[in-house]
């Protein structure tokens, strides 16, 4: 592929276009070009390789490569760029590969050739000294661009990390002979996860929400702040502004799954037709717990199935009674029933536990959670603890890439004395 | 990088059925491009669609983004009398997207077949 079809003056022109070269004296710049080599380069092909030795420094006179590590493209270049030139001036090895993208005309110049052309001007050296720094100070104002860009998407970041913890529950409502316990663990990247727990205001009832929100960013975080809020809206607000609790009498027209219903129906067709075109949606188990007869109201929309951990070492799953919500306006919620007894403990959590990868990409998964050993025997606190410390045993050196939500509730075994 | 790849087949049942066969994994990566295919299909005219997911290994939450998006496209002006869309169904979901369906409740808002021939019957 060795031509020498390129005149002098093309090939001094394209030796001078180089930065680091132009502080050389025209005789220097004429016996570099004279002992340089042409090379037409086919495309598709790759002329230097990541991590080999390398000798040779290369000037495009005509064509195209692109620079970069495997399947990362690094830059595009083409006519009067340079290439390969760090190892020939370090003697390290070459730092990324390049290949062509079309056919392309090299002038190609050997280490121990560039020395003995630049040992002919005493100040050579000192021209490509200078010429080179020059170019290590335009890197390192464009590191310094880059990275503000970057602490700028960090700070952005933060925002939205924060907006998600702003929208959890500040406390935990305290109710007799009943102990809950709530674990978040954010993600790096801002995700979508929510929960919350309130005393509704018309009824007697603990509601007990645990959401995900789809996909991640500052996209999901915002809407997990709408999904949260509507829900939270509706339950406590929607029941006395639609006559179903008179505001003189108190009395209340409305059951405990009517709520539910009403709030979880309200919820998915505000955001089904309000926000259609985003096909946004999240999966919401939303309860409401009669802490006098451990009666649990319940509906399951697209969630992960929270696990009840009975006393006497069974287990129940309340799996799904709907779809996800936010997306299908007509969609319709079936509200299911279940007891909790004294010394049950009922665990619900987000796909951040089940879904947790090691590093050879398997799933801590659903059994893991069921195996633990006596739940029931355990605090909710405690409980939450030993999930976590077996989620991230299992996940080892792999990191976390969904966010970790966690409730536990437990109807304690000895009522309590006041 | 990862793509899609789209097989598409023109049927009869009670109205002209269009078959759009997927393959590969639609995440992050990919929606847009079934999303874009569906809407050319559309564009050209279908108003029924069957999406056969028989070669769809894994699908994340932004493959039933894209679903929905399909099925909001196709129901453009329809009053929706039932939660199930008559529009759009999907067809042969392998185990490991069956189960997400079945995680996210999507069977709740989609009909799901296993035969090509009952599918297109249906519609």
């Amino acid at each position: 592929m060795e031509t020498t079809l390129t005149s002098t003056e093309t090939r001094i022109e394209t030796l001078r276009k180089c930065e680091f070269l132009q502080g050389l004296k025209d005789s220097v710049l004429s016996d570099l070009a004279a002992k340089a080599k042409m090379l037409n380069v086919a495309r598709g092909k790759k002329i230097v390789t990541r991590g080999e030795d390398g000798s040779n420094m290369y000037f495009i006179i005509s064509g195209n490569a692109r620079v970069h590590h495997g399947e990362v493209v690094l830059a595009n270049i083409g006519k009067g760029d340079v290439f390969g030139e760090m190892a020939v001036l370090d003697s390290g090895k070459r730092s990324a590969s390049v290949t062509t993208e079309s056919d392309t005309l090299l002038l190609s110049i050997e280490r121990d050739v560039f020395y003995e052309s630049l040992s002919t001007d005493p100040n050579a050296f000192k021209a490509v000294i200078h010429g080179v720094l020059q170019r290590e100070r335009e890197i390192i104002r464009e590191v310094k661009t880059r990275s503000t860009k970057l602490m700028a998407y960090e700070k952005e970041m933060e925002i939205g990390r924060r907006i998600q913890a702003g929208f959890l529950p500040d406390s935990i409502p305290t109710m007799e002979n009943w102990e809950l316990a709530s674990s978040f663990v954010a993600a790096r990247e801002v995700a979508g996860d929510f929960y919350d727990v309130f005393k509704l205001n018309d009824l007697p009832h603990l509601a007990i929400v645990i959401g995900d929100v789809c996909d991640k960013g500052v996209g999901a975080a915002l809407f997990m702040t709408l999904f949260r809020s509507l829900i939270r809206a509706s339950s406590l607000y929607g029941n006395m502004c639609s006559g179903l609790v008179d505001a003189e009498s108190g009395s209340v027209f409305i059951t405990a799954g009517e709520v539910l219903q009403n709030s979880l129906l309200t919820t998915n067709r505000y955001i089904a037709t309000t926000h259609a075109g985003s096909s946004m949606f999240a999966s919401v188990f939303f309860a409401l717990l009669d802490t006098e007869s451990g009666e649990l109201h319940y509906v399951n929309a697209g969630h992960e199935s929270p696990i009840i951990f009975r006393q006497n070492g069974e287990t129940e799953l309340l799996d799904i009674t709907g779809g996800v919500i936010g997306l299908f306006p007509a969609a319709q919620y079936a509200v299911e029933t279940a007891t909790l007894n004294k010394g049950d403990l009922i665990f619900a959590y987000t796909d951040g536990v089940n879904e947790a990868k090691n590093l050879q990409g398997e799933q801590f998964g659903e059994s893991r959670i069921m195996e633990m050993t006596n739940p029931q025997d355990n605090s909710p606190d405690n409980f939450l603890s030993m999930v976590l410390e077996a989620v991230l045993e299992f996940r080892g050196e792999a990191g976390q890439s969904d966010d970790i939500t966690m409730l536990a509730l437990k109807y304690q075994s000895q009522t309590s004395t006041a | 990088m990862a793509t899609l790849n789209f097989m598409v087949g023109q049927e009869q049942g009670n109205v002209p059925v269009t078959v759009l066969r997927v393959e590969g994994d639609i995440d992050a990566a990919t929606h847009k491009s079934l999303q874009d295919k569906a809407a050319e299909i559309i564009e050209a005219g279908s108003t029924h669609i069957l999406l056969d997911l028989g070669g769809v290994n894994y699908m994340g939450s932004a493959g039933f983004r894209a679903i929905h998006a399909i099925s909001n496209m196709l129901n453009d002006g329809d009053t929706p009398g039932t939660m199930k869309s008559t529009h759009l169904k999907l067809l042969n979901p392998t185990d490991a997207v069956a189960r997400v369906i079945k995680t996210l409740g999507f069977d709740v808002y989609l009909d799901i077949y296993q035969d090509r021939g009952e599918a297109i019957k249906s519609f």
